[in-house]
């Protein structure tokens, strides 16, 4: 974990065991229910990754059958290089936005608050409402499609071009998500001590500098939660490409849990995708940890 | 100490409450009486008017069997397979469930064949082409309660303002047309490629028009790369190259509303239902025309059925209840209220005098429900992709064919 400032160096009182029993046991409800809906299916599907599981079906251990499968299955490299395309696009951008907007509301202007709400309205906003909105938006002779010719580039619909899909999918990803980064960082930006500004302001720091130097180091720890959430978020999307482009141009959309819901629920073979699931996981966990090395990193 | 008694009774209370909502079991509840369970989906749109047929069936139902409780829940038709799964999966699935034959081989694991509880006058009451579409290994896996045909419907308004009189019958006709549509900004058809859009609706008709078929006759192999596959999708490029259809429906399907079809603007489909375009075009201005014709004239339709699971709780009253539930009387009614067709000889042309029923009524016999083969879908996941690239002209149509036999070679062991 990383130490919030002024944490560091506070001499921390042990609870007693009555206290820590007092507080297990406001934490035991919660702790049940997420060991039975949340650790325990996790657990289950990582064994199932190892079964043939299907619905009705005898379910036989099969090994590492499954990841012999995935690795020799075209589609689901396809739809790995495509969510990796996705994350590696909306998770700068997305914190970007996210950045950009906390420090231009982070100020108490007049309307601040009407602001910050309306940048948060899309992400209360239904995903799939959002994607039909966007398809219409995107699509040819949409109002995306008129812009772009307008300014000399192809005007044709971004969905159905398999290059753009993916930045077109970007963009209503950040749409939707970046009011959620913003409220966290605005959040710690409020946490920042003035004097810190005010000291870099009085030894003629410009606003560059003390976003640079000052802003942008305190802001580490939030910067690092909203990384570690943008990217399990882009990691798992589907519903959004569900509804805009059914994985299509020709897959160039089709996502790893596009590939889990289909082996899943339209094919029934829940084994495998089961083992699509631990690959994700797996994948999320050593770009965490990465994440983790770099920004995430105590100074 | 007191905190401890304080969490063993948090446990203890916890364990009751678990217990409690483990007990909610659906069967006799020390009534004598057994329950059956039905899933179903608005299949009769308007929701009053559908619980009202069940309410009226299972009274009449009752009347005969006292002892068997029957209750019917409506579901969503979206993500029904989901829930369905899911159901089963957690052995909390209804007794009894509306399949229609896309679902059956999926689900054949999970269901009891209804042959012995259909009597020998009702299956001999059902029309051939039905008891073939839910037969999987010579045992009935449903009994039919309605079918449909899902027939190239034209748009009368569209046609009238080309200044054309006669409809389509071919793809011959199709073609001819296209030109002339174009020129005074009209579409003569709309091709839908977007991945989740079903192909029994979209290719695979054309693919049964041209002769071919999805799978060879022993099902151990795919058969859409034949010459006849080549052809049928050759027939869609040539519509898509020639700018004769809308080409953004080949990747996306956005909602109705946003479609050319919706605007007038297209003259005939053959994969969108007729309740579908009606309030945009009108029923009055919906033309509808016979399966298309190249080298053979068939078209897509499907067979409702209610299926009973094989973890039916009373079998032999979930049995009772679908025989009753699917007797020719109860078909006509459910039938008629819904819009489909009577699976049944005995009831005769229901729609006669209903100018749209009435004519999708007469291509019944010419329609089938698609493969009924355990890997059809898996099959169509793996050919969509390739026909959207076919017509993006990413690929050929006979590279397009083949790329995706080869990876639906796997599939099939």
């Amino acid at each position: 974990m990383v130490a919030l400032p002024g944490s560091r160096g506070r001499r921390v009182r042990r609870p007693s065991a009555r206290e820590a029993g007092t507080a297990l046991l406001f934490v035991l409800p919660f702790l049940l229910l997420f060991a039975v809906f949340r650790f325990g299916p996790a657990i289950a599907g990582v064994v199932l990754g190892f079964t043939d599981y299907t619905i009705g079906g005898e379910t036989g251990f099969v090994g590492l059958e499954n990841f012999r499968r995935l690795v020799d299955d075209p589609t689901f490299w396809s739809a790995l290089r495509v969510t990796a395309v996705f994350t590696v696009l909306s998770v700068p951008l997305s914190m970007l936005a996210s950045l950009g907007m906390a420090m231009l509301t982070r100020r108490a202007f007049r309307g601040a608050k009407l602001f910050r709400s309306i940048f948060f309205l899309p992400v209360v906003t239904s995903l799939v409402l959002a994607g039909v909105v966007f398809t219409w938006v995107f699509a040819e002779g949409g109002p995306w499609s008129r812009a772009m010719g307008a300014i000399g580039l192809p005007a044709g619909s971004w969905l159905a071009d398999s290059v753009l899909v993916i930045p077109a999918l970007v963009l209503v990803s950040v749409w939707s998500r970046f009011g959620y980064g913003m409220l966290i960082l605005l959040a710690r930006m409020q946490d920042i001590p003035a004097e810190l500004e005010e000291a870099a302001l009085t030894d003629g720091a410009s606003a560059w500098q003390r976003f640079r130097y000052v802003t942008l180091p305190q802001l580490r720890p939030a910067l690092f939660f909203v990384a570690i959430i943008e990217t399990t978020v882009s990691f798992q999307v589907f519903d959004m490409i569900y509804v805009m482009t059914g994985g299509g141009p020709v897959r160039s959309s089709y996502s790893l849990v596009y590939l889990l819901y289909d082996q899943g629920f339209k094919y029934f073979d829940l084994g495998y995708a089961s083992a699509v699931g631990v690959a994700l996981f797996v994948m999320t966990i050593i770009v965490a940890l990465i994440q983790r090395l770099t920004l995430g990193r105590e100074e | 100490m007191r905190v401890r008694k304080g969490l063993s009774a948090v446990a203890v209370a916890l364990v009751a409450a678990l217990a409690a909502t483990g007990c909610g079991g659906s069967d006799s509840g020390g009534s004598g009486k057994t329950t059956v369970t039905m899933w179903t989906y608005p299949v009769i749109f308007d929701e009053a008017k559908h619980r009202a047929h069940w309410d009226e069936t299972i009274k009449a139902f009752q009347a005969a069997n006292p002892d068997i409780e029957v209750k019917t829940e409506i579901f969503p038709w979206a993500n029904r397979d989901q829930a369905l799964a899911t159901a089963i999966a957690g052995n909390k699935g209804p007794d009894v469930v509306y399949l229609i034959p896309d679902q059956l081989p999926k689900y054949a694991r999970n269901i009891e064949p209804v042959d012995k509880y259909l009597d020998e006058a009702t299956k001999s009451d059902l029309h051939e082409n039905v008891v073939q579409s839910v037969s999987i290994d010579g045992k009935m896996m449903g009994a039919p309660i309605l079918t449909s045909a899902s027939t190239p419907i034209c748009n009368k308004k569209v046609f009238a303002a080309v200044g054309e009189t006669t409809y389509p019958t071919s793809w011959n006709d199709l073609l001819t047309l296209a030109p002339k549509f174009k020129a005074k900004g009209y579409d003569i058809t709309a091709y839908v490629g977007d991945a989740k859009q079903t192909l029994n609706q979209t290719f695979y008709p054309l693919l049964w028009q041209a002769g071919g078929d999805v799978f060879s006759p022993d099902g151990k192999s795919v058969a859409f790369n034949s010459d006849a596959g080549k052809k049928a999708l050759g027939f869609v490029k040539q519509l898509v190259d020639g700018g004769y259809v809308d080409k953004s429906l080949i990747t996306a399907v956005p909602p109705i509303e946003q479609t050319r079809i919706a605007q007038n603007k297209v003259g005939c489909m053959w994969s969108t239902p007729v309740a579908e375009v009606e309030k945009f075009w009108g029923k009055e201005n919906i033309q509808v025309v016979p399966h298309f014709t190249d080298t053979r004239q068939i078209g897509y339709g499907t067979v409702g059925s209610l299926s009973m699971l094989r973890n039916a709780k009373d079998k032999e009253a979930a049995g009772k209840w679908l025989a009753f539930a699917t007797n020719a009387e109860q078909t006509k009614k459910y039938d008629l209220a819904s819009g489909f067709f009577s699976p049944r000889k005995s009831t005769g042309p229901l729609f006669a005098d209903d100018p749209v029923l009435g004519e999708q009524e007469k291509q019944v016999g010419a329609s089938t429900v698609g493969p009924l083969h355990e890997k059809a879908r898996d099959v169509q996941g793996v050919l969509s992709p390739e026909i959207q690239a076919a017509l993006l002209g990413k690929k050929s149509v006979e590279q397009a064919l083949d790329d995706a036999a080869k990876a639906a070679a796997p599939l099939l062991g």
